[in-house]
């Protein structure tokens, strides 16, 4: 996000524009008003007097208000600003209060107009610089101006309409107005989205499917807002920084609430905002987990949704195969006209194992069995998946190989960048390829299966079944992942089935999972809080010293906050309490230098070298992994673990956090408080 | 109307039990518009993945419309159910979450069938 851009957001619904609340988007510029993945203003431009105004400051209230303050005249001093100027605007679709204050002793007359235009750009067109197909009409009818866009049955419009009496043409909305010395003058403007042409009737368009998913009204988002605060824990501490993280994460974690239509007003985490506001598999999956123990409800709608839209057959465009859980959904012109695979597109090879993770786990912290039961044709086909669909090296190893080889993903796990999955010497690996981590999820997704079939779903046989092949893949994982020399497990196995002998946090998600044998396990640990992998902020994503290693490369030595956390909860699950602390607290302070806010990932330099944790630009904040990571910290910290109806609290604190407590847990035991003091001296550790 | 439409729809109604749709309880009528205008109408009722099919009018929870022709590539898998809603050359109206449900019956596209790529599994 470039500086002095201000965004407000209603589900997948979102303005950016500048300071002064002006939308001059260019056909690669990522400003406008977007619904559904589709631009639907593209010129938003204030004039007063055909002059531009000037930001004296803006509010941005809440993630889905904001406030501007203007002045006429763009010169550099304000001596002559005897009228102010306010936008107030909500994500109700999009909705614009405008203010004219005249503070002279004169009344005035002036021209207020509003040029309005869209390009109607698919968000991927956006990204790509892509040219448009269809075409485009403007209308004036009926006290309002209508923006289309149409391509054969493709139809996108904006509707633009004022409270006070306007001049309306083509290019925008003019008011001549007259103020009164000391007085004011107000209207709203809306702008609505719609799917039909003119004509069509409009009183059907909330029921069309593309309605997808309809924006409350701002005062409900804000009352929204405020029982969702009181319905997640409390935290208190006498750290103040991690008081900061954790309430931002919060705030941050509404925002990042989406609500497809099919889910009767229930919420998913998203991937990102602004531009990633849909269902991905992978990431709605993992900060489901890491918000399990603050809001469980965000993990039953990510099952339910992501088990309505799994896989039910073969389709190589999509990459889709019977029982696969979907990788990303999206809206707009390019999906529609299948230029893009996003109907969903299901090239994740990791989001179907995690799916059965994250079942489990969201039963054993709420004793939903209920979902279970209704989720267990989804769990079974979910694992069919994974022997049937996914063992595309013939070796019983779960791995992936596009079949969309035009727009497909060349990478299938969560480190999807092209140059991530590589050898020690630096050389990519072939196709198809098994990384570490995913064998480490199959081996989860087998054991807690077989828990569920033993305990909900009345099915001994097939948990016995499952203890089996989760043991072999165990015993054949711990045999040929292992890299003898180096002592950790290798990033992948190749085509060949030879390993790709990288140092990389995968390990990390390998303690997560429980695949790693006993004796290997204080091995992992070492290196994972070793000078290689560990910057003193974070576990790097690939360790100093490996071919590929740059502190700033993306998936090839930063340090990513999501990461970290699966990490330190690997620890945890392996009996590390003292080195998951240690990844706990240098990723808390480095949130600290983020105003509690975690980016995707900062650069893996040393800490002494950089003292501050170098952001990695991204385009994309916050991003809900990131958001969700400080949730799942404290889990790891206070060693919070669901046994039976109770609650196992066994803190593990970095001496910097001092007492601490989480209050109001929710759970299958009601609500419970958990209590911790900080005792781990963490420079012993490292030092 | 088309054999092949006709064909499809009693061979779902023969199904008895569709696992796929084992969540669903209500009703989905496709409306089909012939090449004459004529629409032809189809209602698939399920009862937690009981499927019963009835030819003609009658209320439903879900209103799938289309044209014969693009129904027919529906139904041999060379259309996607979601991409054509999101082109407006689907239309539906109702429960949103029927049509994703009823959708998972519509097969793949023959070209996709089973492309093998290193050693597969079997079909399930």
């Amino acid at each position: 996000m470039t500086t002095g851009q201000v965004q407000i957001l209603n589900g997948n619904t979102f303005v950016v524009s500048d300071d002064r609340g002006d939308i001059q988007a260019s056909s690669t510029d990522p400003t406008g008003l977007f619904s559904f993945d589709t631009r639907h203003l593209s010129r938003w431009v204030l004039t007063f007097d055909d002059q531009r105004l000037t930001a004296l400051s803006t509010d941005d209230l809440q993630y889905f208000e904001s406030r501007f303050f203007l002045v006429p005249g763009t010169g550099t001093v304000y001596v002559d600003a005897k009228q102010t100027v306010i936008r107030r605007r909500v994500a109700d679709g999009f909705q614009e209060e405008l203010t004219i204050l005249n503070h002279a002793d004169d009344p005035i007359d002036v021209k207020v107009r509003i040029e309005a235009a869209s390009d109607f750009a698919d968000l991927f067109e956006v990204k790509d610089a892509l040219e448009k197909k269809g075409s485009y009409s403007t209308d004036v009818a009926d006290g309002r101006l209508r923006l289309t866009y149409r391509r054969d049955t493709f139809v996108r419009s904006t509707l633009i309409s004022a409270s006070e009496p306007c001049q309306i043409d083509p290019d925008g909305l003019t008011f001549q107005i007259h103020v009164e010395p000391h007085d004011a003058w107000l209207t709203d403007i809306e702008v609505s989205i719609s799917f039909l042409e003119a004509g069509q009737s409009e009183a059907g368009e909330r029921r069309t499917a593309l309605a997808w998913q309809s924006p409350s009204p701002a005062t409900d988002m804000a009352q929204d807002l405020r029982s969702w605060l009181d319905e997640t824990p409390r935290l208190e501490c006498e750290w103040e920084p991690l008081l900061r993280s954790y309430r931002r994460s919060l705030v941050d974690l509404a925002a990042l609430r989406f609500s497809p239509i099919s889910a009767g007003g229930r919420s998913l985490p998203a991937a990102g905002l602004p531009w990633f506001m849909t269902m991905f598999g992978r990431d709605s999956i993992f900060t489901s987990l890491q918000a399990l123990p603050f809001s469980p409800e965000l993990a039953a709608t990510t099952l339910r949704e992501l088990g309505l839209r799994q896989g039910t057959r073969f389709d190589d465009f999509r990459d889709e195969d019977p029982g696969r859980i979907l990788h990303e959904m999206r809206y707009g012109e390019m999906t529609a006209f299948e230029e893009r695979p996003h109907s969903p597109y299901y090239g994740s090879a990791d989001a179907t194992p995690l799916y059965v993770v994250l079942l489990d786990e969201y039963e054993r912290w709420t004793g939903d069995v209920q979902l279970v039961r209704e989720l267990e044709y989804e769990a079974r086909a979910a694992l069919t998946w994974i022997d049937a669909y996914a063992n595309l090296q013939g070796n019983g190893y779960l791995s992936y190989q596009r079949r969309n080889e035009a727009t497909g993903l060349e990478n299938q796990c969560w480190k999807d960048s092209w140059d991530s999955i590589s050898y020690h010497d630096g050389r990519l690996a072939g196709f198809p390829r098994a990384t570490c981590e995913l064998q480490g999820y199959a081996y989860d997704a087998k054991m807690r299966a077989a828990r569920l079939a033993r305990t909900v779903w009345g099915d001994p046989t097939y948990a016995d079944q499952l203890e089996k092949q989760a043991a072999d893949l165990k015993e054949r994982f711990n045999r040929d992942f292992w890299v003898e020399d180096g002592e950790f497990f290798a990033l992948a196995l190749d085509a060949d089935g030879a390993q790709v002998d990288s140092l990389t946090s995968n390990i990390g998600h390998l303690l997560w999972s429980g695949i790693v044998d006993e004796v290997k396990a204080e091995r992992l640990a070492q290196h994972l809080i070793g000078d290689r992998l560990f910057s003193g902020w974070g576990v790097r994503t690939m360790a100093v010293g490996e071919g590929r290693y740059n502190p700033i490369g993306y998936h090839v030595g930063t340090v990513w906050p999501f990461d970290n956390s699966f990490i330190a909860w690997g620890l945890r699950r392996y009996g590390f309490k003292e080195e998951a602390a240690i990844v706990a607290e240098g990723i808390l302070e480095a949130a600290e230098f983020f105003d509690g806010r975690l980016p995707e990932a900062f650069g893996g330099y040393p800490r002494d070298m950089t003292k501050y944790p170098v952001q990695y630009p991204t385009a994309c904040s916050p991003q809900a992994w990131s958001t969700g990571a400080p949730l799942l910290l404290l889990r790891t910290m206070l060693g919070l673990e669901p046994v039976g109806n109770n609650l196992v609290v066994d803190a593990a604190l970095p001496r910097t956090i001092g007492r601490l407590e989480l209050l109001d847990i929710p759970g299958r035991w009601g609500r419970i408080d958990a209590f911790g003091r900080g005792r781990v001296d963490t420079l012993l550790m490292t030092g | 109307m088309a054999d092949s439409i006709s064909d499809f729809f009693e061979r779902l109604g023969e199904r008895g039990y569709e696992p796929l749709l084992g969540h669903m309880r209500g009703a989905v009528r496709f409306d089909v518009r012939g090449n004459d205008g004529e629409v032809d109408q189809w209602v698939v009722a399920v009862d937690r993945g009981a499927v019963t099919v009835s030819h003609g009018s009658a209320d439903a929870d879900c209103v799938i419309s289309a044209d014969g022709a693009l129904f027919e590539r529906l139904i041999d898998g060379e259309e996607n159910a979601i991409s054509a809603v999101l082109r407006g050359a689907l239309r539906v109206s109702g429960d949103v979450e029927m049509l994703l449900t009823i959708q998972r019956i519509f097969p793949g596209p023959p070209s996709s069938q089973r492309t093998t790529v290193g050693q597969q599994g079997g079909s399930q």
